[in-house]
């Protein structure tokens, strides 16, 4: 964990990962890049409209046993709607993201892309349009593509492994097997990143430090 | 003072976000903030998009908004979780058969639907797994379903309140639906998506604690994935039967054969002279008992021997009388060798007192000589009759009657069972299925 003043208020600014670069200043919401002990600012994230995730920043739980932290968010919107993508840190410094929308939540971790042999993801990635319900064999998955449109990023908060900046669009194409099993395609102009994991359940995560929410009754593993 | 940070962490934050409808004015409260992507506004009916920050007016409506059996904003605990009802949608097929379904929602548990025909409720789930087909079954992990409706469409004729998606009146969708006891397995198609939702039939107690509602107790026809009323029944009895059976036949292991009281033996000869004897004394104890008398001719072949028996109490002179037959034939005719008959007779007397008895029998041999079975020439030879008295033995005749008795109140649940059954599968596109197809008659179709 590594404590700087914010280049614009002056504030602290903590990172807890070693490994990301970027980071949303808490209170004046500037975009802070570090390289070393080097800080420079990239502009400012937009206000993170009001929403009712259960979620927040400093939410603890557990994934197939071992133990995260929320540590960032990025909200992505389209046309019909919008989501979250929260950062969770784990105990060995790796990371995955934990989507959620419509009260769902998938956990997905980045997967190498150039060791994927997939014809279907290989195409996708190179910027190919792919109609939705074609299925294909995805690293031992048999996935298929439920959704594909481009998504906008509307705000983001905490640390995360890129700079996020408002009206950043990318290509997202969302991939789901019979089991549960998820995986995320996304395209920014010539790169692309693959995204693979399964749908979880909130209980499942057993969180912690889940956002208290006037009027509901926390769960009794998030209190 | 420090400022306070702008990131989610705060102590708690609000449930709802206000906006104001841009038709007619009235403050809406948003229970989804971040998840609602359209709103039909709760006073004059307007379809609003609030998927970005600024709120757009869809499809203008003045009229009044339908009064709902649960009003949006009612909450109710199903399932031991809290759910708020938050949208409402009115759906048909082209018109006909409307059903309505309520969008529950919890920001700890996400959301479910509660749906009603009128007939009964049902608590569903859209599903994040994929049903698979085996043997014309739908598999859902190790529940199986049977399909029901197929190839239904679905529109949307009214909405109300706040949802995830773009709604829209008139908006169509393939559906179709597959059953299993207590819950029905219902996928939709649009030109972009298909999904899954797995719905649980509520019980009316459930639906009227959770939200204040009346569900009919015994719908007629059933619902779709009503279970029928009469398997609890039948499995029960079926059980009883079992047990029964088992306990009669463990019965007949201990008790076919009882203590012996008596064991003599008597000469006979083939030649039809009537000869008396008499056996005992037989001792007996208890108030009443059976005594069964065993008599067996071991040499006994194309002959029989008839035997009176008279059990004679030896104070009272009170008389139980029997009659038994041991007879033994064989021969060989065009299909083989053949035998017919048994070397052995054995007599029950029901209910005998306490006592002390001899055993009277008047018994006589005869050959038989009707036949034309040639491996007989000369009288047999003087045989002994071995007679063997004994108590306790278990009557299987009255254990066969008591389990008919079982078996006509099963008869019973398995005729309202199948009748059952068939109403409830007469609503599919499928048509019957198992019990309700084989118990079909002719003139039924």
């Amino acid at each position: 964990m590594q404590t700087f003043a914010c280049p614009n208020c002056g504030a602290d600014v903590t990172f807890r990962s070693p490994a990301l670069p970027a980071r949303i200043c808490d209170y004046c919401r500037t975009m802070i890049v570090r390289s070393g002990d080097a800080l420079t600012m990239a502009g400012k994230a937009a206000v993170l409209p009001f929403d009712v995730s259960p979620i927040m920043i400093g939410t603890r739980g557990r994934f197939e046993g071992a133990a995260f932290d929320v540590i960032g968010r990025v909200r992505w919107g389209w046309t019909d709607g919008s989501w979250n993508e929260w950062l969770l840190l784990f105990g060995d410094g790796t990371h995955a993201w934990l989507g959620e929308a419509m009260g769902h939540y998938m956990l997905l971790r980045e997967w190498p892309l150039a060791k994927v042999e997939s014809q279907l993801i290989r195409r996708l990635a190179a910027g190919d349009r792919i109609a939705v319900g074609t299925s294909a064999d995805v690293e031992g998955r048999q996935l298929t593509i439920v959704d594909a449109r481009n998504a906008t990023c509307i705000a983001a908060e905490g640390e995360l492994p890129f700079t996020a900046p408002k009206d950043w669009t990318i290509y997202s194409v969302d991939l789901r097997g019979a089991d549960g099993s998820a995986a995320s395609l996304q395209r920014d102009g010539q790169e692309a990143n693959l995204y693979v994991g399964r749908y979880v359940t909130l209980a499942e995560l057993a969180p912690v430090g889940l956002r208290r929410i006037e009027g509901w009754q926390v769960p009794a593993y998030g209190a | 003072m420090a400022p306070e940070p702008l990131v989610s962490a705060a102590a708690e934050v609000p449930a709802a976000k206000a906006l104001s409808c841009p038709s007619c004015g009235g403050t809406l409260n948003l229970k989804a903030a971040g998840y609602t992507v359209s709103v039909a506004c709760l006073y004059c009916g307007s379809v609003l998009d609030v998927a970005n920050e600024d709120v757009r007016l869809i499809t203008e409506y003045h009229r009044q908004a339908a009064e709902l059996e649960i009003p949006l904003g009612t909450r109710g605990r199903l399932k031991g979780v809290e759910w708020e009802a938050i949208g409402y949608v009115e759906r048909s097929e082209g018109g006909t058969y409307p059903w309505s379904e309520y969008l529950l929602f919890n920001p700890y548990h996400g959301y479910r639907w509660l749906i009603t025909n009128g007939r009964g409720w049902s608590f569903g789930e859209m599903l994040t797994r994929t049903p698979e087909a085996e043997h014309g079954a739908l598999w859902l992990g190790r529940e199986d379903y049977q399909p029901f409706f197929k190839e239904g469409r679905a529109q949307v004729d009214y909405v109300l309140g706040e949802f995830y998606w773009r709604v829209r009146v008139g908006e169509e969708v393939r559906t179709d639906d597959w059953v299993r006891p207590g819950f029905m397995l219902s996928r939709e198609q649009n030109g972009q998506e298909v999904s899954w939702t797995r719905s649980e039939l509520l019980a009316p107690r459930e639906i009227r604690d959770a939200f204040g509602v009346r569900a009919p107790r015994n719908p007629w026809p059933p619902l779709p994935h009503q279970p029928s009323p009469y398997v609890g029944d039948m499995k029960k009895l079926v059980w009883i039967g079992v047990g029964a059976a088992l306990f009669v036949s463990l019965l007949l292991i201990l008790m076919g054969t009882g203590p012996v009281l008596f064991r003599g033996t008597l000469p006979y000869a083939l030649d039809g002279t009537s000869r008396t004897a008499t056996l005992g004394p037989v001792t007996v104890t208890r108030p009443h008992q059976l005594i069964a008398i065993d008599a067996e001719a071991p040499g006994l072949e194309n002959a029989w021997v008839d035997l009176d028996y008279a059990l004679v109490d030896r104070k009272t002179q009170a008389s139980y009388e029997a009659y038994g037959l041991a007879e033994r034939y064989s021969g060989r005719d065009s299909d083989g060798d053949w035998t017919e008959g048994s070397r052995s007779a054995t007599v029950k007397l029901a209910a005998v007192p306490a006592g002390t008895y001899d055993l009277v029998v008047d018994y006589s041999g005869q050959q038989w000589s009707g036949g034309s079975t040639p491996n007989f020439g000369i009288a047999a030879p003087a045989e002994t009759l071995q007679i063997t008295i004994s108590s306790g033995a278990f009557f299987p005749g009255n254990a066969l009657i008591a389990l008919i008795f079982l078996l006509l109140p099963l008869l019973f649940f398995v005729h309202r069972h199948v009748k059952f059954e068939q109403a409830r599968q007469d609503e599919s596109d499928v048509g019957r299925t198992g019990v309700a197809k084989l118990f079909t008659s002719s003139d039924d179709d």
